[in-house]
């Protein structure tokens, strides 16, 4: 066999064996929601069938979330507006603590402010599932059990560190005689801070937003330690409802959450459009 | 004149101080009462307590804030609640008896509600009034730190379609408890003949919730260990024959398992799935610590009256009746409630007969009632139309029981909530352990648990 056909044939093996390698993680990978899917289409009784493709799919499990009329749905999209109402909060307060904090420590300098961010970083030595009792005695302490500002206080809590670190070494991408430019055309901080720092940090905004957005929408201990009274919980205490009944709906339980996973989805996907011109964005014109 | 001047004055301070405590009396009385409920299985149990609380917060004024969570979820929240000092005022734990009130009594988080229990207490089964008694290690004395709401005792489950189809009825299935689980191999045998892919038995076997521990603890009292924990408190665990039954129980557990005649997933199972595997005839029959799986079939009536067969627990290998484990699911009151008072006066209201019984038919009877004189004045219970009901009433209160053992010892608790005979069994089952040293192992850690826990 010649040399070029050994080659040839080297890297068609090696081509083949990338295609089976990448098929099977995509199987791995998409399998599970898939499953959801197939489960979501069917009905109550055939969810435990052994069938890989739906018999009879149907959109019932779906209409009945909508409809909110099976019991364990009934406050679903109250839990939803729930949901929101603390993912987005908790994004917000982490981008803008976040976002203020590197941009105190990184742009203006101030000393010793390297301390701060790895300091913040040492917060997550400590699991979070470690830190619930605690956190829910403070909570008590304050009155705020059963409230949804205690939620989002914890999620703030846990996400900012993380937020910090990303914002201070993606901060550091950007050239400071942007900064000092502004600063002799007479910007103020709050100016550097709103009209260059901002924009230019655009990227990392959406990365960081939509990482604390996933935090609290998916959370369940807290959202299930600190709230009790239907009205205030959110939808994954909701829907771990579900698990302690007779009735086997996983139908109802797997069209709830990939309706659940819609929201985020549709958050990130309009926004990722400013991912990409924030990172075109950092170039400094001569 | 001046003298009576002042006595005027000091009686007008008095009738003040008076009116105002009057009236600081009444506003705690209006106080709400925050309520955490363990969720039902199917929506009509919530219903019912959520009618019940309702009917008593307009028979009283006072509001209730109630919160129905499941119950695994419940009991974290308690033991977070318990530890901080902020707890509601009244709970209803189903597995509470075993997880986590012996523990909570021991050191001293519960309030004693002797007096709720006396305002009815010829009325109770007497091995649900054993089940609510617990030793509070701080004051040394045993007392009544829950009430009794309902009960339950092991029950077998069994799809009779699937039997016949085996080329049996009901009939066929043996009486005694070796022969009676056998049979269900037998059957799982003949149907895989006829290609149908399924498991003759439905056991319980996760480390983990409630079932797989009633499971084997019932299997040890089958085989004669029953007196694992004597009522002093004191652990028999050294016992020869106890030591046998656990061995044999371990075995008979395990050896199904390894065989094939059990789905290889129930030792992931939580409380719920062995009833999902039965709705989706994954399993012939299952034990189940309740009748919820016929009960949440009641709207089917086909299923309900004609395919879904319940029957009690088999009597021993000798013929003789074996003991049900009587699992009490109480009420409690954990220390540092804001409302005591008013959350007794909702528990003496909510356990009166009448009371009591309605609201365990509203929850279709899935549980057990606590009072004797339920049974014997309604019909409801004991009616030979349904074929579940009656079975169960049979098993749990008209034959012998006995309670758990935390009752006598709350190292029993620690015992079932460190799953140790589960993971004895997982032993078995993963590691290829013989049941005699799973169960060695499994002694010798709970030997270490009482250490801790001496009565007296």
């Amino acid at each position: 066999m010649s040399l070029a056909r050994r080659t040839r044939l080297k890297r068609s093996v090696a081509h083949l064996a990338a295609i089976i390698l990448g098929a099977f993680l995509i199987m791995w990978s998409l399998l599970p929601l898939y499953n959801m899917v197939r489960v979501a289409l069917q009905e109550k009784e055939d969810v435990f069938s052994s069938h890989v493709i739906p018999i009879s799919p149907s959109l019932h499990s779906f209409w009945t979330v909508f409809d909110t009329s099976y019991w364990l749905l009934a406050s679903f999209w109250g839990q939803m507006g729930n949901s929101l109402w603390i993912g987005i909060i908790v994004a917000s307060l982490t981008l803008a603590i976040g976002t203020l904090t590197s941009f105190t420590i990184g742009r203006m300098r101030i000393r010793q402010g390297w301390m701060l961010t790895n300091a913040a970083l040492m917060t997550y030595v400590i699991p979070m599932s470690f830190l619930a009792i605690p956190f829910y005695g403070i909570m008590g302490k304050y009155g705020m059990t059963d409230n949804s500002l205690a939620v989002i206080a914890v999620e703030v809590t846990f996400a900012t560190p993380y937020a910090i670190f990303i914002f201070q070494q993606y901060g550091a991408s950007i050239p400071l005689e942007l900064d000092e430019a502004a600063r002799i055309d007479g910007a103020s901080p709050p100016q550097i801070y709103f009209l260059i720092y901002l924009p230019l940090m655009a990227p990392a905004l959406v990365a960081i937003g939509t990482y604390a957005l996933l935090l609290s929408w998916n959370e369940y201990l807290y959202a299930f330690l600190l709230l009790s009274t239907e009205g205030k919980i959110t939808v994954p205490v909701g829907l771990g409802k579900f698990l302690n009944s007779d009735e086997a709906p996983w139908n109802y339980l797997m069209a709830a959450a990939i309706v659940y996973a819609i929201p985020p989805m549709v958050i990130y996907y309009s926004f990722r459009r400013k991912m990409s011109s924030g990172l075109t964005m950092g170039g400094v014109k001569g | 004149m001046a003298q009576l001047s002042r006595r005027h004055a000091v009686a007008g301070l008095a009738a003040v101080a008076a009116a105002s405590t009057t009236r600081t009396r009444s506003v705690k009385a209006a106080e709400p009462v925050t309520v955490w409920w363990t969720q039902g299985f199917y929506e009509a149990e919530n219903k019912a307590v959520v009618d019940k609380l309702a009917a008593w917060e307009k028979m009283t004024g006072t509001k209730v804030n109630l919160t129905i969570m499941n119950g695994p979820d419940l009991i974290t929240k308690l033991i977070a609640a318990m530890q901080v000092g902020d707890v509601p005022d009244l709970v209803h734990s189903v597995t509470g008896d075993r997880f986590l009130v012996p523990r909570a009594s021991w050191d001293d988080q519960l309030v004693d509600v002797s007096d709720v229990i006396e305002s009815q207490k010829g009325e109770f089964h007497p091995t649900a009034m054993l089940g609510s008694r617990f030793y509070n290690a701080k004051l040394k004395k045993h007392a009544f730190y829950t009430v009794p709401i309902k009960c339950s005792t092991l029950m077998e489950q069994i799809w009779r379609p699937l039997i016949e189809e085996a080329g049996f009825t009901d009939a066929d299935i043996p009486k005694t408890h070796d022969a009676y689980f056998d049979f269900f191999q037998i059957v799982q045998d003949k149907l895989r003949a006829k290609g149908k892919r399924i498991y003759g038995l439905g056991y319980s076997m996760a480390a983990k919730e409630a079932d797989s521990g009633t499971l084997f603890h019932h299997f040890l009292v089958a085989y004669g260990g029953k007196d694992i924990v004597l009522p002093s408190g004191k652990l028999n665990i050294d016992d020869a024959n106890v030591q046998k039954a656990t061995v044999t129980a371990l075995e008979r557990l395990t050896t199904p398992y390894k065989k094939g005649y059990v789905p290889p997933g129930a030792i992931n199972w939580g409380d719920v799935d062995n009833n999902n595997a039965f709705f989706a005839k994954q399993i012939v029959m299952t034990p189940n610590a309740t009748i919820s799986i016929a009960v949440a079939q009641m709207e089917k009536a086909d299923q309900y009256y004609k395919q879904i067969i319940t029957q009690g627990i088999p009597l021993g290998n000798d013929g003789e009746p074996v003991p049900g484990i009587l699992a009490v699911s109480p009420c409690l009151i954990p220390k540092g409630a804001k409302n005591i008072d008013a959350a007794k006066d909702l528990l003496r209201s909510f356990i009166k007969p009448d009371n009591l019984n309605q609201y365990l038919k509203e929850t279709r009877g899935r549980f057990l009632p606590v009072m004797m004189s339920n049974i014997k004045s309604d019909p409801y219970w004991l009616d030979p139309s349904d074929p579940h009901r009656h079975v169960a009433v049979d098993t749990g209160l008209s034959k012998p029981t006995i309670p758990w053992w935390m009752n006598y010892n709350p190292a029993y608790s620690a015992v079932l909530s460190e799953q140790i005979w589960s993971q004895a069994e997982a032993n078995i089952t993963q590691k290829n352990m013989p049941p005699a040293q799973a169960a060695e192992e499994a002694i010798g850690r709970i030997k270490t648990i009482f250490e801790r826990f001496k009565i007296g």
